[in-house]
């Protein structure tokens, strides 16, 4: 991982570790432990500290874990690995931002970011099976700030670095830099011309208006919609949105949003922690709420089956988590589309420190960042200072007039802990009412 | 409190010296870390045990600087050949950037001895039946209350060993052992939805000590209240909108000084290093003896030598000597939280000690020590209660935001109680307020005295990339702000 910052090279890291993560299973608990250590002293230190914590789980009380599942032979998933980027050159990376430092400085602005690469391999092992997959990820993210201040954002997740087309950013950027439409330029281009901007800063008063928003601040709604009413755990329990809702209108007819696993666009994925094999998972069709994500320990809970989204073996205590949300398209050809209905609005390009304020209600607070617009007469015509979002996001879904035909991979890259990379596919949209709270510095 | 217990081994200082011998021969700046982490983790849901988890980690990680640039590279394990292979890629990843001047490091006397914090009882050879049994006593006394749908009751412990070497000279190693819990319960009633957690929430209070850190909680005492606390909460009036004074106390301020004070004098993100990620900071470099950043009563010291702070340490992971660092004084910006790259780019004579890592394969960045709220002269919590006239008073956390500046957030507690004529009242639930930093500081009109002053830990501090997880300690005695917006969620 690379990161740069005023157009020059500020950190640059190269990891190689292993997790091995044992599960042992004891009276219906499980009993866990890791180690990095893969000699046999080790790792069979390592199993005797996890048979020690399940032996004292199960003698505190019955549990209800199920048990693992047989590792099935799940297919490889398509489109996960890529040689090319398993190679780790670092000179990829060097060459990405030479690109990147030459773009901004053509455009007057400085360039900070991060270009990143990874390989993992991953084996879920039982006393009846195993089952294992190979894949790579590749992310890149340019924010450039003009002299005045002014920032602007652009990132592309992809399976393999060649999907971030880091080489040809530059000369793409390059090209674009003149023309008139937001969807049509890339990455540091685009993240160019957002920072200059045009006229001066407006400024919106508290309250409810219409806005577009690009996919990253549609992908970031969408992943926090994952822990507030998709979560398996959550919803056994009673504590999520969706909780006696299945069924039920939650969202605008347009919405159709799934967990895709095998889906070329996200970050496929064959199997989850606990060796339960991935599937489509439909969760909202045409605005009806149809299903959650289950881990085993939340399925035994619920009374369901696992669909694959376990975090760790046994259940991790925060419930399950889906990782390839899909949210379909809809008929708009671009951003330009979606703005033309709005009187007086806002455009987004992402949010930023996005936090749940009470699950129940999938109400979160986030800020606006790197690229906000006033959006007047159907067309963008000045920055706007930042904003604070405070909404509900089945809410904003509810609202939710157009979305557009193309979708992006959309991703923080906050790969925390050990490398975790996941996002979500999705498009921009525009809905109508959005709750902002007040202004941002 | 400083004690000198040697904690490393041989082998793994030797193999230190030896990369970092190599190192001099192709770096103008080279260090490593040896980092071996241990840690417990044990939760009950709803009576059961929910979670046991044994996690144990080592590795090294080498920084070079080479061309100007920097490199960093690790390794699991302790093995002379992986050790030897990061320092190759440390150095060709730093040279495959593009050219680079680098600042020079801030002087620094090479950091030599041991060190281990302080703990009565080692967390990890207490017998795990005995801390399942208080966290059983402490989830059947929160299972009191028919709304309370999920309770929850956790334990954990963390034992940090490391070692550190550079091409200056320092060879060092240090021992930290951190330990604590905390339990909660979860209210529901169709669309209401409701947390009380303590003595804080996101994971509860851990302080760097031993097992007697979790039995001082007192876990199964507190559990009744939060039990009906949250229970009250569900039928509770709620918080609504308008200006009015606000008490903020424990894990709630801790949290305030993190959030609009901690971070925005981390001089990596003043000067615009972490503009990408975790933003900037709408303090200025140059802003040391004239930028206002609240009232007088708003005195801030960053202290790495707190008995029990998970922000305290005797070298930092650069090797500079931890220590108490001026953030604010009356009301005025002091000093940064830095590094020896960054104190050198601002002219500083020294690096403030706040380089820290998580884990061995992470590099080090600036970050919070433990950013302490000094004590003022208000007297205690009840004191300044009672010389309010009608207000909130907030003191556990549920939701946090913050802009890239650090200067617009929003908060909501878990629950606030009403103040009236002097007096602490009934609970109301959803207790949001927001403001921009420096007027909210501003409005900081008491601080309560020496006697209430006290360390709440926030464990899950993200900041870096790859991401980094710190655990910081804040201290603070309750305080007293004006006319505050409140009811904003």
């Amino acid at each position: 991982m690379l990161r740069f910052a005023a157009g020059r090279p500020t950190q640059a890291t190269a990891i190689d570790d292993v997790t091995v993560e044992l599960a042992a299973l004891r009276g219906g608990h499980v009993g866990r432990a890791t180690t990095n250590a893969l000699d046999d002293e080790a790792l069979a230190a390592c199993a005797r500290r996890a048979e020690a914590a399940a032996e004292a789980a199960a003698a505190s009380s019955d549990g209800s874990y199920p048990g693992f599942p047989i590792p099935a032979a799940a297919p490889p998933a398509e489109g996960a690995f890529d040689a090319d980027t398993a190679r780790l050159d670092p000179e990829l990376g060097g060459g990405a931002l030479r690109q990147i430092f030459a773009v901004a400085a053509d455009a007057g602005v400085e360039a900070h970011g991060t270009w990143t690469v990874a390989e993992q391999e991953r084996a879920v092992a039982t006393t009846e099976g195993a089952i294992g997959e190979r894949t790579t990820d590749a992310y890149a993210k340019v924010i450039c700030i003009a002299p005045g201040g002014r920032s602007g954002y652009a990132a592309a997740t992809a399976s393999a670095a060649g999907g971030l087309d880091a080489a040809g950013l530059a000369a793409t950027a390059a090209r674009k830099a003149s023309e008139s439409s937001l969807e049509a330029e890339a990455l540091a281009g685009r993240a160019a011309r957002v920072a200059r901007g045009a006229g001066r800063l407006a400024e919106l008063a508290p309250g409810e208006y219409p806005v577009v928003m690009e996919a990253h601040a549609v992908g970031l709604l969408i992943d926090l919609l994952g822990e507030t009413a998709l979560n398996g755990l959550a919803h056994a329990e009673g504590r999520g949105a969706l909780a006696d809702r299945l069924g039920e209108q939650v969202a605008a007819p347009a919405i159709n949003l799934a967990d895709s696993p095998r889906s070329r666009a996200t970050l496929p994925r064959a199997f989850d922690a606990e060796g339960t094999p991935k599937r489509p998972l439909p969760l909202i069709q045409d605005g009806v709420a149809t299903g959650v994500a289950h881990d085993r320990r939340s399925a035994a809970l619920a009374g369901a089956e696992s669909t694959g989204h376990a975090l760790t073996p046994g259940g991790d205590p925060h419930g399950p988590h889906p990782t390839n949300l899909v949210l379909a398209g809809g008929g708009a050809r671009g951003l330009d589309e979606l703005c033309a209905p709005i009187e007086r609005g806002v455009y987004i390009t992402r949010l930023w420190y996005a936090n749940v304020v009470r699950p129940k209600e999938t109400l979160i607070t986030a800020v606006t960042r790197d690229g906000t617009f006033l959006i007047e007469d159907g067309r963008i015509t000045r920055p706007l200072r930042d904003l604070r979002l405070t909404d509900g996001i089945l809410r904003i879904l509810s609202r939710t007039q157009a979305l557009t035909a193309e979708q992006q991979l959309t991703s923080d890259g906050e790969f925390y802990g050990r490398r975790f990379a996941y996002g979500v596919v999705c498009p921009a949209l525009r809905a109508s009412g959005v709750r902002f709270t007040g202004a941002a510095g | 409190m400083r004690s000198r217990v040697s904690v490393a081994w041989p082998r793994v200082r030797d193999l230190l010296q030896d990369l970092i011998d190599a190192a001099d021969h192709h770096a103008e700046y080279a260090d490593a870390r040896f980092v071996r982490c241990r840690s417990e983790r044990l939760s009950t849901r709803n009576g059961g045990l929910d979670q046991l988890d044994l996690d144990e980690s080592e590795g090294i990680g080498v920084r070079v600087r080479a061309g100007g640039s920097w490199g960093f590279a690790a390794a699991r394990g302790g093995d002379r050949a992986d050790a030897e292979a990061a320092l190759s890629r440390a150095l060709a990843v730093a040279r495959a950037q593009p050219a680079a001047t680098g600042t020079p490091l801030a002087p620094e006397p090479p950091a030599r001895g041991a060190y281990e914090s302080p703990a009565e009882r080692d967390p990890f050879a207490v017998p795990r039946e005995d801390k399942l049994a208080v966290l059983r006593a402490a989830d059947a006394g929160l299972r009191t209350h028919p709304g309370v749908t999920l309770t929850l009751a956790r334990f954990q412990a963390r034992r940090v060993d490391k070692v550190f070497a550079s091409t200056e000279g320092a060879l060092c190693e240090q021992r930290l052992t951190e330990c604590g819990g905390g339990l909660a319960a979860v209210a529901v009633d169709g669309d209401e939805s409701q947390i009380r957690s303590f003595p804080a929430s996101h994971g509860g209070h851990v302080a760097q000590g031993g097992y007697e850190r979790f039995l001082a909680l007192d876990l199964a005492g507190n559990a009744p209240r939060v039990s009906e606390e949250a229970a009250t909460l569900l039928h509770a009036p709620a918080c609504t909108a308008g200006r009015t004074t606000l008490i903020l106390t424990g894990e709630q301020l801790g949290l305030q000084i993190h959030e609009s004070i901690g971070h925005a004098v981390e001089l990596d993100r003043v000067l615009g290093r972490e503009a990408s990620y975790a933003g900037t900071s709408f303090v200025p470099a140059d802003g040391i003896g004239s930028l206002r950043v609240g009232s007088g009563q708003v005195n801030v010291t960053a202290d790495a030598t707190n008995p029990g702070g998970l922000g305290s340490y005797r070298w930092d992971d650069e090797g500079v000597e931890g220590r108490a660092v001026p953030i604010v004084r009356d009301g005025v910006l002091a000093g940064f939280l830095s590094s020896r790259e960054t104190a050198a780019e601002l002219g500083l004579q020294r690096s403030g000690g706040c380089m820290r890592a998580d884990g061995f394969a992470r590099q080090p960045i600036v970050r919070m020590t433990n950013v302490n709220l000094e004590p003022g002269a208000a007297g205690t919590l009840e004191e300044l209660i009672a010389g309010t006239a009608d207000g909130l008073l907030i003191d556990t956390n549920r939701s946090w935001s913050i802009d890239d500046r650090r200067l617009h957030f929003q908060f909501e507690g878990e629950a606030a109680w009403e103040i009236r004529d002097g007096e602490r009242r009934r609970l109301m639930r959803n207790p949001s307020y927001a403001g921009l930093t420096p007027e909210f500081w501003a409005r900081c009109d008491a601080v309560c005295s020496a006697s209430e002053w006290g360390l709440v830990s926030l464990l899950d501090c993200g900041k870096g990339e790859p991401g980094q997880v710190a655990r910081v300690s804040h201290g603070s005695a309750p305080a007293r702000f004006r006319g505050v917006q409140v009811g904003v969620a």
